[in-house]
């Protein structure tokens, strides 16, 4: 009876698609950002790459310079390098900072630039008027989507490689970038820009990749089954969100009945 | 791993492989199913299997009077191997860590499809009663495992 009428019904829900040959999947990861330059500034960054191609990216840190803005990038490469967050050791000139150019052999050149708005290639990096600024807890908050054809080639392909940075930091702890205290940016001086504090592009927090989730996750259950045979699946235990319905000697009993079904 | 599509997959002690097909999302918002009983298909909207992440493979206990490639799922042992080869000539070999039943209403949508810290893996398929009415077994079995070794191509 169930049998016969589970092969009438018109498996609607069927389909078979050919496999991608774009060698990625629409997948989403997570950045643990970690304090740099003994900022105290933690946060967290999702990178979600949409099947348009598009790399949607949201980042909350605190513990940031309080109404400053915060230049920040994703670092590395889509070339298999293999880029790190870098720690104390990086600090080559023994002041004490890793600088933005100390950074840079850790963990790469600037990839894509976070800005709010506009532009967002590495000519962009040190666009502070379009960076996001944190609010006066330190808070930082940031979501923009880059359009696919605004991305480096293989950024999707190479998502797991590549950090995010984020920059500015207050050393001298006056709630403000100034030359005083770590003098001039000699990273903004070798891009062309002169009169940036060092301050506002010494790194303030790195983040790698340290987990990764579905880009998009399903409504409910699988329809894998039109009971059209009998039988099938038989679990050890039975589990409703973790707690087992039966115990073991009921499971036992329960296999041996649909063993004998069968 | 580096991200790449699985193209077929393997349980030794279930005697199963299947070939891989490419599932996306219905109408409904629910996952696609592959429409062979020998088939087995890999959500294409989640990690591929060895990368980082949870990768998502479905297939059937039972379609259209055949025996699904998944039927005995649900008696995979905990430590059982699973065997993914991939596009790029690779393979991933992953180790069961629990196998759970759970009612549709109630699927463990975090633990199947969020972040994890590893490359992981999901198996799912029906299980429990078949309901008459809705033509749909109430429950889905669901097989989780974690990256135990890597073979390059
Ligand atoms: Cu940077």
């Amino acid at each position: 009876m169930r049998l016969s009428r589970a092969l009438l019904t018109v498996p609607a829900a069927a389909l078979i698609l050919a496999l991608p040959a774009v060698a990625y999947a629409d997948e989403s990861v997570q950045v643990q950002l970690q304090d740099l330059n003994e900022t105290g500034a933690t946060g967290t960054a999702t990178l979600t790459a949409t099947s348009g191609g598009d790399l949607k990216v949201m980042v909350r840190s605190k513990g940031m310079t309080p109404n400053s803005p915060h230049a920040q990038h994703v670092h590395g490469a889509a070339n298999g390098m293999d880029f790190h967050c870098p720690d104390k050791s990086a600090d080559a000139n023994g002041n004490g900072y890793v600088s933005t150019e100390e950074g840079l052999k850790m963990y790469g050149d600037i990839f894509i630039s976070l800005t709010t708005t506009g532009d967002t290639t590495k000519a962009s990096g040190l666009a502070v008027d379009r960076m996001p600024k944190a609010d006066a807890k330190g808070n930082l908050s940031y979501e923009r989507t880059i359009p696919a054809a605004d991305l480096p080639k293989g950024t999707v392909e190479h998502l797991k490689d590549l950090h995010l940075v984020q920059h500015g930091i207050d050393a001298n702890k006056n709630g403000t970038y100034d030359m005083e205290a770590l003098g001039e940016s000699t990273f903004a001086k070798s891009v062309g820009v002169n009169g940036i504090p060092a301050e506002a592009t010494d790194p303030a927090t790195c983040g790698m990749v340290s987990g990764a989730a579905a880009g998009s996750v399903p409504a409910g259950g699988v329809a894998t089954g039109d009971g059209s045979t009998s039988g099938g699946s038989p679990m050890m235990m039975y589990t409703v969100g973790g707690i087992a319905l039966l115990g073991a000697a009921g499971a036992v009993v329960a296999r041996r009945r649909l063993a004998v079904e069968r | 791993m580096a991200s790449s599509p699985p193209v077929r997959v393997s349980i030794p002690s279930l005697r199963a492989t299947a070939a891989i097909v490419a599932l996306g999302l219905q109408a409904d918002g629910a996952m696609q199913v592959p429409d062979s009983a020998a088939d087995v298909g890999w959500f294409t909207k989640a990690p591929t299997p060895g990368a980082l992440g949870p990768a998502v493979l479905a297939g059937h206990v039972n379609w259209k009077g055949r025996r699904g490639t998944f039927f005995d799922l649900g008696k995979l042992s905990v430590g059982a191997g699973i065997t993914v080869n991939r596009q790029d000539g690779s393979t991933a070999m992953f180790t069961v860590s629990k196998v759970e039943q759970y009612p549709k209403d109630h699927f463990p949508t975090d633990e199947v499809y969020g972040a994890t810290d590893h490359a992981a893996l999901r198996l799912i398929t029906c299980g429990g009663q078949f309901d008459d009415t809705t033509q749909h077994y109430r429950d889905n079995v669901i097989v989780y495992a974690r990256l135990a070794h890597a073979h390059a191509a």
